[in-house]
C-alpha cells in the first residue's frame, strides 16, 4: 500500500486537537485498560487453580479471586473504551482496514466477551453449588484469551499494509467475507498475556495488605498469599523477559533496528522491574508498593509498544501521524479535560475513598468530613456540568 | 491521480452488514436505555428509602442494582463498543466522520460511563453499609452521571442525522453540529422512554418480592412511573417528529413500510395498557409477563424505531455529507472536506478506489460480471443484500427485471444523475454502469457461483 493511499484513508474531517495529545492519551488509557485486563485474567486463572486444587488456602483464595474477576472484567471493559476511541482517531487508516479484513472476528469478539462475562456471573451465583466449576472457569479463561488473541490479530494486521491487498483480494478476486484472522505473532501475544502473572502477583501482595488492614488474623493465609504473589512476580517477570527476547527476534523487517533501540530498552527495564517487585515490598502500607511499581512498569511497556508501532509505520512505510490535519475545537477539548480532571477526579476519588473505608469498617461506616466534602464537591461539579451543557446548548441554538 | 479515501468492503451475505450493525444497536439501545432509566429510578427510590428509613425499599434498590449489573451493564457495556466494532466494519468512513468530529465528546461520555459503572457497584455493595448521607451522595452521583451519558449521545446521534446548525458546514465547531432544533425533544423523549424501560425492568424484580403488601406497592409505584413516562414520551416523540428536517419527514412518510408507525404506536399503547392493568390489579404481575413485555419492547418498539432513524437520514449515514456507501458527497468548507462525486464521475471508481484489485481496474468482456460485483459491493451492499436475503435485497429492488439493458437505463437515468431522494448519486462511468447492470441482471444465480 502506497504512502499516498494511507494518507488518503485518513478522515477528511481532521482532528480537533494535536495528534500528540491523542497519542499520549492512547498510551495512558491503554496502560490502565491492560492493567485491569491482567487483574481480570490473573484472578480468573487463580480462581480456576483454586477450584481445581480445592485445598484450604486455595479454596479461600479462589472465592476471593472470583469476586475480583467479576469486578475486574467490568473495569477492564470500561477502561478499554478509551483506547479503542483514541486508536481510531490517530490510526484510523490502519485500524479500520484491519477490522474490515477480519470483520467476522471483530464482531465475534463481542459475542465471545459477552459469553465469558455471563459465564463468570453464572459461576459466581452458583458458587459452591456446581460440581464442574473448574470447567466453567476454564471456559471463561479460554474465552478471555481468545478475545485477547482477536485484539492481538487486529493490532498485528494494521501494521502490515503491504499485505492488505493480498488478504482482501487473493489472486485478484475480492473476498469481502472478513472471515480470516490474517496475521499474528505468538511471541508477542504470549508476552502481552504473560505479563498478567507478575501483575497478578503484585495484586496478591496488595490484597494481603488490604486484608491485614481489615483486621484479618489468619497469618498463615496472609503469608501464603504474600509468598504466592512474590513468586508470581519474580518467575512471571523473568519468564516474560525471555518471551520478550524471542518476540524481538521475530520482528518484521519494517521494524528495522527497534530491538536494539531505547524504546525496546524501556520495555526490558520495565519487565525486569516487574520481576524485581518483591524487593520493594514492605510491611504495612508497603504491601501496596509492588502494585504501584507494576502500574509504572506497564505504563512504560505501553509507551514502548507505541514506540514500536510508530517505528513500523514511520520507518517502514514513511507514515507520520504528526501530519494529521488539525481543526482545533476549543470547546470540546476543554470540555473533556475539565470533565476528566475535575469531575472525574473528584467522583472517582470519592468513590474509591468511601468504598475503601467502608470495606475496612465493622458495621455501618460514617464518612469522615473530608470524604463527605469530596462527595459534595462531586455533586456540585455534576450540577455545574449540567448547567454549562444547557447554557451552551441554548446559546448555540439562539446564535 | 487523486485517490478517494475508500476502505475495503465487508459483506455478510445472509444478513447484510447493515443488519448486523442494526441487531447489535437494538440490543444496546434496550440495555443502555434501561440502565440510564434505572439509574434515575434507583436514585429516586434510594432517596425515598433513606429519607423514610425503609430498609425493605433499600433492599429492593440493591436487588434492582444486581439485576442491572448482570443484565443491562454487561450487555450495555459490551454492545456499546460492539456498535463501534460493527460500524467500523460496516461503515468505516461514517463512523470515522462521527469519531473525528466528536472524539472529545465521546471521551467525556467515557468519563461519565466510568463514574456510572463505579456507581452501580457502590449502590449495590454499600447499601446498608454506609451512613445515609454518603449513600445518597453515591445514588445521586450515579443517577446524574448516567443521565449525562445520554445527554452526550443524543447530540452525536442528532449530528449523525443532520448537523444541528447549517453554519456547521461553513464555520465548523462541534457545538454547532451538536445542538439543533430536535435536541431538546430528543432528550425529553429518550429520558421518558428510558424511565419506561426501567419501570418494565423494575417490575421484573418486583415480581420476585415475597412480602405481598410490599410487592403490590412496588408494582403500583413502578406502573405509575412507567405509565406517566410512556404517555409523556409519546407526546415528546410527536413533538420530536415535528422538529425533523423536511426531507427526513418525507422519507419517513414515503420509504418506511406501512406497518412501522402503527407497530410503534401499538407497542406504546400495549405498554400503557399493561401498566394500567397492574395499577388496578398488581397481583397479575408475574416474572414471565414482565420478561415478555421487555422482549416486546425490544422487538416491536426499538427495532422499528431504529429502522426509522436509519431510514430518515438516507442516503447519508453521517452529518449529511457521508453517503451510506462511504462516499463523501458534499463539501464541508469549514473542515476542508471536498465531495468525491466529481472525482469518481471523471475517473470511475474502479480506477480510483484503492482496494480494487488490478485485474478489475479496466472493464473488459472477460471481467464484466466480476467488475459489476465489485461495483455492487462498493456502491450498494451497505444498504442492500446482493442476493435474496438481507436488507432490501437487490433481487426484489428491480421488480424481477433481469433485462440488463433496462437495468442499465434505470441506473443511468435515476442513480448516475442522483434523481432518487433516498438513494445516493452513483457517478458511474458508461463501462461501469454496463458492468453493474450485467451483474444485477445475473442475480441471484451469478452471486451464488461467483468468485
Amino acid at each position: 500500500m502506497e504512502l499516498e493511499t494511507l494518507y488518503a484513508l485518513r478522515s477528511p474531517v481532521g482532528l480537533p486537537s494535536h495528534p500528540i495529545v491523542f497519542l499520549v492519551l492512547l498510551v495512558l488509557t491503554w496502560a490502565l485498560h491492560i492493567l485491569a485486563v491482567y487483574v481480570m485474567l490473573g484472578s480468573t486463572a487463580l480462581a480456576l487453580c483454586g477450584s481445581v486444587l480445592a485445598g484450604g488456602h486455595w479454596r479461600r483464595l479462589s472465592a476471593a479471586m472470583l469476586e475480583t474477576a467479576k469486578v475486574a472484567v467490568s473495569i477492564a471493559i470500561v477502561l478499554g473504551v478509551a483506547p479503542l476511541l483514541f486508536v481510531q482517531v490517530i490510526y484510523d487508516p490502519f485500524w479500520y482496514v484491519s477490522n474490515v479484513l477480519s470483520a467476522r472476528w471483530a464482531i465475534g469478539f463481542i459475542g465471545l466477551l459477552l459469553a465469558a462475562y455471563w459465564l463468570l456471573y453464572y459461576r459466581y451465583f452458583r458458587n459452591g453449588r456446581e460440581t464442574a466449576s473448574h470447567l466453567t472457569l476454564a471456559t471463561v479463561l479460554g474465552l478471555f484469551l481468545l478475545c485477547g488473541f482477536i485484539m492481538h490479530g487486529l493490532s498485528s494486521e494494521m501494521l502490515r499494509p503491504e499485505l492488505w491487498m493480498r488478504w482482501y483480494a487473493p489472486g485478484g478476486h475480492i473476498d469481502p467475507s472478513g472471515s480470516a484472522l490474517h496475521d499474528y505473532n505468538p511471541w508477542r501475544f504470549l508476552y502481552f498475556v504473560g505479563l498478567m502473572v507478575p501483575v497478578t502477583g503484585a495484586w496478591l501482595v496488595g490484597y494481603r495488605g488490604y486484608l491485614e488492614r481489615c483486621g484479618e488474623r489468619d497469618t498463615a493465609y496472609l503469608d501464603w498469599v504474600t509468598a504466592l504473589g512474590k513468586r508470581c512476580m519474580s518467575a512471571g517477570g523473568l519468564f516474560s523477559l525471555l518471551i520478550y527476547v524471542s518476540w524481538m527476534s521475530t520482528l518484521p523487517a519494517s521494524a528495522g533496528g527497534f530491538a536494539a533501540s531505547a524504546g525496546s530498552l524501556i520495555a526490558v527495564v520495565a519487565t525486569l522491574a516487574l520481576a524485581a517487585g518483591p524487593l520493594v515490598c514492605r510491611a504495612g502500607s508497603g504491601y501496596y508498593r509492588p502494585m504501584l511499581a507494576a502500574g509504572v512498569a506497564i505504563l512504560l511497556i505501553a509507551a514502548s509498544r507505541e514506540a514500536l508501532r510508530l517505528k513500523i509505520l514511520g520507518g517502514g512505510f514513511g507514515y507520520d501521524i504528526l501530519t494529521y490535519p488539525v481543526h482545533f475545537d476549543t470547546y470540546s477539548t476543554l470540555l473533556f479535560f475539565i470533565t476528566f480532571a475535575v469531575l472525574g477526579g473528584s467522583t472517582v476519588a470519592f468513590s474509591i475513598a468511601l468504598s475503601w473505608e467502608a470495606g475496612k469498617a465493622q458495621g455501618i461506616y460514617t464518612a469522615s468530613p473530608r470524604i463527605a466534602r469530596l462527595g459534595n464537591a462531586s455533586l456540585v461539579a455534576l450540577a455545574v456540568w449540567l448547567a454549562q451543557y444547557f447554557l451552551f446548548g441554548f446559546l448555540t441554538m439562539i446564535g | 491521480m487523486e485517490i478517494p479515501g475508500l476502505y475495503p468492503t465487508w459483506y455478510e451475505p445472509l444478513l447484510g452488514s447493515g443488519w448486523v450493525l442494526g441487531i447489535i444497536a437494538v440490543i444496546h439501545v434496550l440495555a443502555s436505555h434501561t440502565s440510564v432509566g434505572a439509574a434515575l429510578v434507583s436514585t429516586w427510590l434510594a432517596t425515598v428509602a433513606v429519607r423514610q428509613n425503609r430498609p425493605e425499599l433499600l433492599d429492593y434498590v440493591r436487588r434492582y442494582g444486581v439485576f442491572l449489573l448482570v443484565f443491562s451493564y454487561v450487555l450495555g457495556s459490551i454492545t456499546g463498543p460492539g456498535i463501534w466494532f460493527s460500524a467500523t466494519v460496516a461503515s468505516p468512513r461514517g463512523l470515522s466522520a462521527l469519531i473525528h468530529s466528536y472524539v472529545w465528546w465521546w471521551a467525556t461520555e467515557w468519563v461519565f460511563f466510568l463514574i456510572e459503572v463505579i456507581g452501580i457497584y457502590l449502590l449495590v455493595y454499600l447499601a446498608g453499609r454506609v451512613d445515609s448521607r454518603s449513600y445518597l451522595q453515591v445514588a445521586w452521583i450515579f443517577g446524574v452521571a448516567s443521565w449525562a451519558t445520554m445527554l452526550i449521545i443524543v447530540g452525536i446521534l442528532s449530528f449523525m442525522l443532520w448537523p444541528g446548525q447549517e453554519s456547521w458546514f461553513t464555520e465548523g465547531g462541534s457545538l454547532a453540529g451538536f445542538f439543533g432544533p430536535y435536541t431538546v425533544a430528543q432528550i425529553l423523549t429518550r429520558t421518558c422512554f428510558m424511565v419506561m424501560a426501567a419501570a418494565l425492568a423494575g417490575n421484573l424484580i418486583a415480581s420476585g418480592i415475597e412480602e405481598p403488601r410490599f410487592r403490590r406497592e412496588m408494582t403500583r409505584t413502578l406502573a405509575r412511573v412507567g405509565m406517566t413516562a410512556a404517555i409523556l414520551g409519546s407526546l415528546f416523540f410527536q413533538w420530536g417528529l415535528a422538529t425533523l428536517p423536511e426531507s427526513a419527514q418525507l422519507l419517513l412518510k414515503t420509504r418506511l413500510p406501512g406497518y412501522f408507525v402503527p407497530t410503534l404506536w401499538a407497542i406504546l399503547a400495549g405498554i400503557v395498557a399493561y401498566f394500567a392493568a397492574l395499577l388496578a390489579q398488581p397481583d397479575w404481575l408475574k416474572p414471565s409477563l414482565a420478561a415478555a413485555m421487555m422482549v416486546a419492547l425490544l422487538i416491536f418498539g426499538i427495532w422499528p424505531e431504529e429502522r426509522a432513524r436509519e431510514s430518515m437520514r438516507k442516503p447519508f449515514v453521517a452529518g449529511q455529507f457521508v453517503y451510506a456507501n462511504q462516499i463523501i458527497a458534499r463539501d464541508v468548507p469549514a473542515l476542508g472536506v471536498r465531495s468525491e462525486l466529481q472525482l469518481l464521475a471523471e475517473q470511475g471508481i474502479l480506477k480510483s478506489h484503492p482496494f480494487i484489485p488490478d485485474p478489475l481496474r479496466r472493464v473488459n468482456p472477460g471481467n464484466q460480471l466480476e467488475a459489476g460485483q465489485a461495483l455492487a459491493l462498493v456502491y450498494c451492499s451497505n444498504c442492500h443484500g446482493l442476493g435474496e436475503t438481507g436488507p432490501r435485497p437487490m433481487t426484489r429492488m428491480l421488480a424481477g427485471n433481469r433485462n440488463a439493458d433496462e437495468i442499465e437505463r434505470l441506473i443511468k437515468g435515476a442513480l448516475v444523475t442522483g434523481n432518487m431522494i433516498n438513494m445516493p448519486r452513483i457517478p458511474l462511468t458508461d463501462e461501469e454502469a454496463r458492468a453493474l447492470a450485467l451483474f444485477l441482471a445475473g442475480l441471484p444465480l451469478w452471486q451464488a457461483v461467483g468468485p
